[in-house]
Order: structure tokens, then sequence, then C-alpha cells
């Protein structure tokens, strides 16, 4: 009997999501989402993806509140939950950068990790996107103006955090190498030449090392479209989904998405912490070996 | 390759301004963004990862300590039980040396209580037998007189003799050598 109450009970549940999430397009124009999150007062310059950002913030700061407020040396509740997260964070991590280099950036890329995961999620909550304002600009243009976007599908937050890291790549490279060595990783030959050989690979590896600076420039532009990209696209394809279908059925088309916006936000947020991991570790993978 | 960079970046100007203007990228809000990202670095290091870290590490010296101790409980067990099974030897080997001499002074004692034994039921024998032989002699003695005195009753009856001494003396000889004879 309890199978069976069971077994009608979920079903109930992801209808129930779905129509959350179908519940306020009404009130969307249709015309999808703009690229860009928009300022919600003309006063204040804050936009709609800022607000999100500063919900994740705070549920962010409550949870870490929550969980270690009384610490125990015997876990419990909340901070189990949050020990559990850390340690499983810091240890697959510490298995890509090697204890030493993990000791010292962790707190980097799980911060990174977990701002952009809880980012991804409350983006997800329904309404965000979806509930917001018909505007009418001066050109009689209608348009909607939504409330809360979600935070990553800013470029401006992707970008803060892409570009954070990639000044943070360049102190911790330079700290874990030396600024000789640094250069000489980018730029200096690989391997044992002697003689004609070396004076032939000089600058061969000299091209090289101008491809991989190219590389590095360009690592927190892509970081930056990727996050956003991957976001605004979950966005959009909500967005666009729930309008194929009438109305009162908008949910049914989305909920399959709904779900993989909830694996795309995991996936992202591993996606962008372990690039960022791996980048650091290939210029302080020689720095490491010598330590060690 | 760079030459085909630069030309790329040459022949497209106004790709950056185009970025900027359709992302509305850049300025306050991008300086806005960095300080809320500042803040939940700010935070989370020092409010969840700092404890945290702190919390396992300090679980982690626990169970470092915790497993040394262990080893070095292990490591007395062990140096305990041998001590206790060389007491234990010694104490067997100790016993049996105890029993030994146990049984050889029981051995020793048994027999020189036997001796003793012996030796006390010779003089009793020795005693009954000299006592026996005393009252044989006293009942004899006794016998004597009363044989004696029975003969010269019965005689001086019969004969109206009144016998002497020397007489009685010399019934009494001869019917005692025929009573031992």
């Amino acid at each position: 009997m309890r199978a069976v109450s069971g077994m009608t009970r979920r079903p109930f549940i992801l209808i129930l999501i779905g129509w959350l999430i179908s519940l306020t397009p009404v009130l969307a124009s249709g015309e999808g989402l703009p690229l860009y999150a928009e300022r919600l007062w003309d006063a204040l310059p804050i936009t709609n993806s800022m607000v999100m950002v500063w919900l994740a913030v705070g549920l962010i700061i409550l949870f870490c509140q929550a969980a270690t407020r009384k610490m125990a040396l015997v876990p419990a509740g909340l901070q189990n939950f949050a020990e559990w997260t850390v340690e499983s964070l810091y240890d697959f991590l510490g298995g890509l950068l090697g204890e030493r280099l993990n000791k010292r950036v962790f707190w980097f890329h799980g911060s990174v990790f977990l701002l952009i995961l809880v980012n991804n999620y409350v983006g997800l909550i329904p309404g965000v996107g979806t509930i917001g304002w018909h505007t009418v600009d001066g050109t009689g243009h209608h348009g909607f103006l939504p409330l809360l976007r979600g935070g990553n599908a800013d470029l401006n937050m992707t970008a803060a955090m892409a570009l954070t890291f990639a000044l943070l790549w360049f102190y911790w490279a330079i700290t874990e190498n030396g600024l000789k060595r640094f250069f000489a990783h980018l730029f200096a030959p690989k391997g044992e030449f002697k003689g004609v050989m070396l004076m032939f690979m000089l600058p061969v590896f000299l091209f090289v090392g101008v491809l991989e600076v190219i590389s590095i420039a360009i690592r927190p532009i892509a970081l930056t479209f990727r996050l956003f990209g991957n976001i605004y696209g979950g966005e959009q394809t909500l967005e666009k989904v729930m309008s194929l279908v009438p109305k009162p059925l908008a949910f049914l088309p989305a909920l399959p998405f709904y779900f993989l916006e909830l694996l795309v936000g995991l996936i992202q947020a591993l996606v962008f912490m372990l690039l960022c991991a791996v980048f650091l570790k290939l210029i302080c993978d020689h720095g490491d070996e010598e330590h060690h | 390759m760079i030459t085909y960079l630069a030309t790329a970046a040459a022949e497209q100007p106004g790709a950056f301004e185009a970025i900027k203007t359709s992302f509305d990228f850049g300025g306050w809000y991008f300086v806005a963004q960095v300080i809320n990202f500042f803040i939940v670095i700010f935070i989370l290091k020092k409010f969840a990862f700092g404890p945290i870290q702190n919390m396992l590490e300090q679980r982690r010296a626990r169970i470092a300590e915790g497993e040394e101790k262990l080893k070095q409980i292990e490591q007395q067990l062990a140096a305990s039980e041998q001590t206790t099974a060389a007491a234990i030897a010694k104490a067997n080997e100790e016993a049996i040396r105890l029993v030994n001499e146990a049984k050889q002074g029981a051995t020793a004692f048994t027999e020189q209580k036997a001796r003793e034994a012996i030796a006390q039921a010779q003089q009793i024998l020795t005693n009954a037998e000299a006592a026996a032989k005393a009252d044989r002699e006293r009942l004899g003695m006794e016998l004597k007189r009363e044989f004696g005195r029975l003969v010269a009753a019965t005689t001086a009856q019969v004969t109206g003799k009144v016998l002497t001494a020397d007489d009685q003396q010399r019934i009494n000889e001869d019917v005692l050598v025929k009573i031992e004879g």
C-alpha cells in the first residue's frame, strides 16, 4: 500500500515542479531572454543578475553559519554535510594538484565551485527569469524585464571569476616557480639539446612559447564564455520549449530540460573548477616535482 | 600564425565593443560582480573552509594519535603477554620444583614416620611381652602359693599331719614340675 502511494506521489511532485516552472511564463514576452542582465532601477546600478548573486551569497553565508556555529569533533547534521562536501572537494582536488599546492589554493577552487553551483541552482528556482514586468520602450517595442536572472547568465559574473583566476594564476605560477623558471617553463627548450640541435630548437620553442602565451591569454575568455553560454543556453532552452505548447501545458516540454539543467549546473561548476585546477597544475607541475 | 591572429584582430577592431554592447559587459557591473565574488571567497575561506579544515585536521590528528596509542597499547600488550608467559613458565617450574621437593619431603617424612611407628610398635610389643612375662611369672607364683596352700591343706585334712615348711616346699616344686612339664 505504501509502495503504491509512493509511486503516485512521485509523478505528482514532478507535475507540481513543472507547473511551478511554467506558472509565470504568461508574463514573459516569449521573445527569449536578453544576452545581458538588465538594470532593475534607473537610480541604482543594480542588475537582476546581481540580486541573484546576492541571494546565492546569502544562502552560502546562512549555510556556513549554520554548519560551523557549533563545531564538534563528532559531526552531526549540517556540519556533517559541510565536512563531507569540503573533504570530498579537497581530496578530489588534492589528487589533481598535489597535497602541497592544494593546501595553498583550495580556498579559491572550493569557493568557485560552491558559488557557481549555488548560482546555477538558485537560477533554476521557478520564477527566476520568468517573473518580471512588460516594458515598452520609446520606439513602441514591447519587452520583458525579468525580476531575477541566473547569476551565471550574466557575462560580468563569469568574467569576474575567470579574470580573478587569471590574476591569481600569475601570482601562484610565479611564486611557485620563481620568475626565471616561470619564463623558462614557457619559452625554454624542453629536453637535452646541445650544439647545433639547441640552436635549431631555440626558435621552435620560442614560437611554441608564444603560442602558449596566446593560449594562456585565451583561457579566461574561454572560461567566461563556456559557463555563460551553458547557463544562458539552458535558460533560453527552458523559455523556448515552454512557448512551444499551449500555456496550461507549458510545464510538460520543460520538465526533462529542467532535470537536464540540474545536471548541467553541477557539471559546469565542476568543469570551471577543474579547468582552473588543470591550468594551475600545468604551470606549477615542474615546481611541485622539485619541491617533492 | 601570429601574423594571422594579428590580422584577424585588426580586421575586427570592434569585436570587444560588440561584446561589451551585446552582453552589457564591463564598467560598474563587472566591478560589482568582482566584489561579490571576493565577498564569497572571503566568507567561505574565513567561515567555512577554515573552520571545517581545522576540524578535519584536528580529527585527523586525533585519529593518528589514537592509532599511535593503539600501536603502543598493542606493543605493551605483546610485551605484557611475553612477561606473563615468562612468569607463568617460571611459576610452573617453581611449582614443579616445589611439588617434587614436597614429594621427596613427604616420602622422607613417611619413611621416618613409618620407622618411628615400627620402632614404637616394636617397643609396645617388647613392653607387652615383658608385661605378659611378668604377669605370667606373677600368676605362676600365685598359683604355686595357692597350690601349695591347697596341697598342704588337703594333706593335713587327709593325713592329719601338719606339713612343715620344707615339706610344703618340696611338694610345691614337684607339682610345678609336673604342671609345667
